[in-house]
C-alpha cells in the first residue's frame, strides 16, 4: 500500500514530430561519431544548469555604475563580457539560426517593457538560462501580444494607465532582456544585495523588483 | 543601401506566407513607426534553406506599433505599444496602399 496520498502521476507517452526528428538526428550523429551520447548528456546538463544570475548582476552593476549602464544600453553584446558572458561563444558570430545581437530594454517611470517570442521561444539564454516553461506556451505567446495587461495581471502585476506597456516580440536575430527600475528602499545596497532582488521574472518584465523579494528564500505560504 | 530611416511611418506588406518569413501574420497590413535600425544580415527566407554564402542581406528595422492599431478590440490603454523587427523587403512607406 502506498503512503502517497495522490493520484498516480501520468506521464504522457505522446511524442511530438519535433521530438522524433531530434531523436532521429541525434542517433544518427552519435552513430556517425560526431559526438557521443555522453557528450550530449553533458551538454544538456550544462545548458539546463545555466541560471539568470548573469542577468541579475548585469542589472545591479548598471544601477550602481552610470558609465556601465551607458555602455550596456549602447552595446549589450559587448557590455555582457563584463559579467563574463560572451554571446558569440563558441562560433564567433552567434549561431546562424539563433541570437546575434543582445539589447537591454530600460524601464522608465513612463515605459514598462516585457518580452515574448510569438514565433517560438526566443529568449536571452546566455544571460538568463533556460526560459520558464510558461514562456514557451502558446497561451503566453499569443496572449502577451494581444492582451498583455491581462496576462500581467495574472502574474499579479498591475501597471497604471499612464505607463506605456511596450511588448517586444523577438522575431529575428535580436534577443532582449528588461532592465527594471531600481526600487526605493535600496539606498546603499551592494551589487550583491541588489542582484538578489533582480529575479528572472523582473528581467522578462512580468514582475517588478522589491526589497525582500528574492528567489533564495521561500515565499510565505498562502494567507500567512 | 537603405530605403528607410528612423522616424519613418511604414506598413508591413501582406505578402506570401509560404516559406520561412518570420513576419508575423498579426503585423501584416499594419502601420507603425521605425524606432531603431539593426545591422544588415541574411533574410530568413534564405537562411532557413542554408543559403548563407549567396544569401540576400538586408537592413532590418524595429517597428513600433500602437496596440490599438494592431488590435481593434485591444483591452489595454491608449499609450500601449508593441515592437518587432522586419527586413526591408517586408516594409513599405505608409499610405501607399498594400502591395
Amino acid at each position: 500500500m502506498s503512503t502517497h496520498e495522490h493520484a498516480p502521476i501520468q506521464v504522457s507517452d505522446k511524442v511530438s514530430e519535433f521530438e522524433v526528428l531530434e531523436l532521429a538526428l541525434r542517433e544518427l550523429a552519435i552513430e556517425k561519431g560526431l559526438f557521443s551520447a555522453d557528450d550530449h548528456r553533458r551538454f544538456m546538463e550544462w545548458a539546463e544548469s545555466r541560471s539568470p544570475a548573469a542577468g541579475s548582476r548585469l542589472v545591479a552593476k548598471a544601477w550602481l555604475d552610470p558609465d556601465f549602464k551607458e555602455r550596456l544600453l549602447e552595446d549589450g553584446t559587448e557590455a555582457s563580457k563584463e559579467v563574463g558572458i560572451d554571446w558569440m561563444d563558441p562560433t564567433g558570430e552567434g549561431t546562424p539560426s539563433d541570437y546575434t545581437f543582445f539589447y537591454v530594454l530600460e524601464d522608465t517611470p513612463t515605459v514598462h517593457n516585457v518580452i515574448v517570442c510569438t514565433l517560438c521561444s526566443c529568449y536571452p539564454r546566455p544571460m538568463l538560462g533556460m526560459s520558464p516553461e510558461w514562456y514557451r506556451t502558446p497561451s503566453y505567446r499569443r496572449r502577451m501580444v494581444r492582451r498583455p495587461r491581462e496576462v500581467l495581471a495574472e502574474f499579479g502585476l498591475h501597471l497604471p494607465p499612464d505607463v506605456e506597456l511596450r511588448v517586444h516580440d523577438s522575431n529575428q536575430k535580436s534577443r532582449f532582456m528588461v532592465m527594471p527600475m531600481r526600487p526605493d528602499g535600496t539606498d546603499g545596497w551592494s551589487e550583491e544585495e541588489l542582484a538578489a532582488i533582480v529575479t528572472r521574472d523582473t528581467m522578462i518584465g512580468v514582475a517588478l523588483p522589491e526589497p525582500g523579494r528574492t528567489t533564495n528564500v521561500r515565499p510565505p505560504a498562502a494567507g500567512s | 543601401m537603405s530605403n528607410f530611416k528612423i522616424g519613418d511611418q511604414v506598413t508591413v506588406r501582406s505578402a506570401t506566407t509560404l516559406f520561412h518569413t518570420r513576419t508575423q501574420a498579426y503585423t501584416r497590413g499594419h502601420t507603425g513607426v521605425i524606432v531603431e535600425d539593426r545591422p544588415s544580415w541574411i533574410i530568413p527566407e534564405d537562411e532557413a534553406f542554408e543559403i548563407i554564402d549567396n544569401g540576400r542581406e538586408e537592413p532590418f528595422w524595429v517597428v513600433r506599433f500602437q496596440q490599438k492599431e494592431l488590435w481593434p478590440d485591444y483591452t489595454g490603454f491608449d499609450g500601449d505599444t508593441l515592437e518587432s523587427e522586419f527586413s526591408e523587403r517586408w516594409l513599405e512607406p505608409a499610405n501607399e496602399g498594400s502591395s
